[in-house]
């Protein structure tokens, strides 16, 4: 296939920006109107996918809706009822399937996603604190001036600073952002390992239904999109979680464990994840980090488990083999290729260093993005069957150590084989790492797509 | 053999229902209400009648023609479907499903054409008989073990997976002598009634992407 029109797909889609910082602010329509015409006016502000020849731009936007938003800008009926029933519900009545119960669960959500307010995401991205702040102070502006929007909440974001550097380093210490997949027309500087497997043993991209409606997915399928054809095209659904991560609950584990086991601390800590926490994968270097793996593009996510079907290297459990299992089920890895997601988002508080005290109610984790064709069929089938549930892996009700929402009782094993400092070892009564404190199903639409809403243009027939 | 599957049984009946205008609700309505207030857990009749792995019932209201161009067509009558994966012959099952669970049984076909009720049971293991068609092929997640065999086996893999982690890192001698104290529990512990080990799973499931 030719490329994609990369001026008519928001920026945020076709890649990661790479930016250290950022804010979401969420939108509420108060008459369809005037917010229509936010959007109109919001249409040359917002960040396409179009390259950045002539250098990288201090800050970007981009907008999605929920269903409620859609409908608050009176979206034709045939168009609202169009869209895949998982949008239309939004993620809180999706709870039950997501596994999002007990602490997780939407009454303990924070407040703006506890009721169904939110209407629109708009999302900002700066290179500098200074670039953000001016140019959220340009959406608010423009929110004044147009007066049908009104801001409920912002939610700050950023890459953590170590040592005064700004990293891709999630708050458990771990480097994190490696596992985005290559779509076909999407130009980006791919690596092996990231699309799906070849049976000769390399790796081709995705098909772009994956990720972008309007085009023929790993079936040979359009995905289910809503009508017209053209307020689908070159959109997609995001996937917005903020996810709290219990730091001193985690760190604690981790210590109280790690005596135990003979492998030490940091290995332990590798199982966990399947990388060491500079991003080594631990099925090519299962002992010690190796910084010459992630320093290259060739390596540092080109692997596979078929060799490693017990998890001698990677445990069969591990949240990076569970989330993206490669070739771990057969097949040459066809049962994972529909069900691939791409990541967005960035953390959110402050980096604690080892050693200085923590508490689990401070306020960190990380803002969870994902984006999808189809809601069901990737991002809610990984959280219910590969992150709530063990049965494709062949570990019966276990759910991911690091992810999972564990009641106390969770189990992770680490497998092993007869070497001293490589036993098998059983972790138990897991508490839960991560928490759910909110967020929602969007729709990120094309350029055209916003046009058309900004200017009423949407028609169904 | 079409309906045996290692040393499972694959039992498929379809009874039709009773269709009588008179009746409201209709016969097929009763066996939906019926159906969707049974239990599931260890509470289940076929947890509580012995030999059955896996059961389902349903109720066929009709065949839908699906291609083009469409043609109408229907079935004589509508159906109950039951669908077992069960231990032993099919007389020995049926006999036993008659002499634990009647009452359901009862309740459940009594909606059915011509079903003579589990009190003799001749004419009853005549009746199912009757409507049994062959399963031919089907999948048996385990199909070498009993029922009991297979609780049993769940129950040992259970305490063993707790033992290994709760004695790691163990003084030899003391594990040892606690392993050999396993292996006379394991030998001497009730076996556990089918469907009580049914995972503590809060998941709604059913969603298109299953």
């Amino acid at each position: 296939m030719s490329k994609l029109n990369e001026t008519d797909i928001q920026g945020f889609v076709l890649r990661g920006y790479n930016m250290p910082f950022a804010r979401y602010l969420f939108l509420r329509f108060e008459d369809a109107g005037r917010a229509a015409t936010f959007i109109h006016r919001l249409l040359g502000e917002v960040t396409t996918g179009q390259r950045w020849d002539s250098g990288k731009p201090l800050s970007t936007v981009n907008i999605a809706f929920t269903h409620l938003g859609l409908s608050a800008l009176e979206l034709p009926d045939a168009t609202l009822l169009s869209f895949p029933v998982e949008f239309q519900q939004g993620m809180k009545k999706r709870a039950a399937i997501l596994g999002d119960t007990g602490r997780n669960a939407p009454e303990s959500w924070d407040e703006i996603w506890r009721e169904d307010r939110v209407h629109a995401w708009l999302g900002v991205n700066a290179v500098s604190l200074d670039a953000l702040n001016s140019r959220c102070a340009d959406m608010l502006t423009l929110m004044r001036d147009t007066d049908g929007v009104i801001l409920l909440d912002a939610q700050d974001a950023a890459a953590l600073v170590i040592d005064g550097v700004p990293t891709t380093k999630e708050h458990f210490g771990f480097t994190d952002g490696f596992g985005n997949p290559d779509y076909l027309g999407v130009e980006r500087s791919s690596q092996p390992g990231q699309g799906k497997l070849n049976s000769n043993g390399t790796w081709a991209p995705l098909a772009t239904g994956e990720l972008l409606l309007g085009y023929a997915d790993e079936a040979g399928e359009l995905p289910v999109a809503p009508v017209p054809h053209i307020l689908a095209s070159n959109g997609t659904f995001m996937v917005y979680r903020k996810l709290h991560q219990n730091l001193a609950t985690f760190r604690s584990y981790l210590n109280d464990h790690a005596p135990f086991y003979a492998g030490g601390k940091e290995k332990l800590a590798a199982k966990f994840i399947g990388r060491w926490r500079d991003g080594t994968p631990i099925e090519l270097s299962p002992d010690q980090p190796d910084p010459s793996i992630t320093q290259d593009p060739a390596r540092s996510t080109n692997f596979t488990f078929g060799a490693d079907p017990e998890g001698v290297r990677c445990p069969v459990g591990a949240h990076m083999r569970r989330v993206n299992p490669r070739d771990a089920f057969g097949f040459d890895g066809k049962l994972i290729n529909r069900r691939r997601i791409t990541r967005r988002g960035l953390p959110y508080g402050v980096w604690t260093p080892e050693g200085e005290s923590v508490t689990d109610s401070d306020e960190r984790g990380v803002i969870f993005i994902a984006l999808n064709a189809d809601f069901s069929r990737q991002f809610e089938f990984v959280q219910q069957q590969w992150i709530n549930y063990g049965n494709d892996a062949r570990l019966g009700n276990e759910k991911d150590l690091l992810m999972g929402n564990h009641t106390g009782h969770g189990r992770f094993v680490v497998q092993g084989d007869t070497t001293p400092t490589n036993p098998p070892f059983v972790c138990s009564n897991l508490p839960s790492f991560v928490e759910l404190r909110g967020g929602g199903y969007f729709f990120l639409p094309s350029i055209t797509a916003l046009g058309m809403i900004g200017m009423g243009l949407v028609d169904p027939r | 053999m079409p309906n045996q599957n290692g040393k499972v049984y694959g039992l498929t009946i379809l009874s039709p229902i009773i269709d009588d205008e008179q009746v409201t609700p209709s016969h097929d309505l009763q066996i939906r209400n019926y159906l969707a207030q049974l239990p599931i857990d260890e509470q289940s009749p076929f947890a509580l009648a012995p030999g059955t792995h896996l059961a389902r019932l349903v109720v066929m209201d009709d065949v839908i023609y699906v291609g083009m161009p469409a043609c109408e067509e229907h079935l004589k009558s509508k159906y109950l479907i039951f669908e077992s994966n069960c231990d032993g012959d099919l007389t020995s099952y049926l006999t036993g499903l008659a002499a634990t669970i009647p009452e359901h049984l009862n309740a459940i076909w009594i909606h059915c054409v011509g079903y003579p009720g589990t009190t003799n049971l001749q004419a009853f293991l005549n009746y199912m008989k009757s409507c049994q068609i062959d399963t031919t092929f089907f999948f048996a997640a385990v199909n070498d073990k009993s029922v009991p065999e297979t609780l049993r086996a769940l129950q040992t893999q259970h305490a063993v997976a707790d033992f290994i982690a709760n004695h790691q890192g163990t003084d030899p001698t003391l594990l040892q002598s606690d392993f050999i104290q396993l292996l006379a529990d394991l030998k001497s512990m009730p076996l556990q009634k089918a469907g009580a080990m049914a995972p503590d799973r809060d998941l709604k499931t059913g969603g298109r992407n299953e």
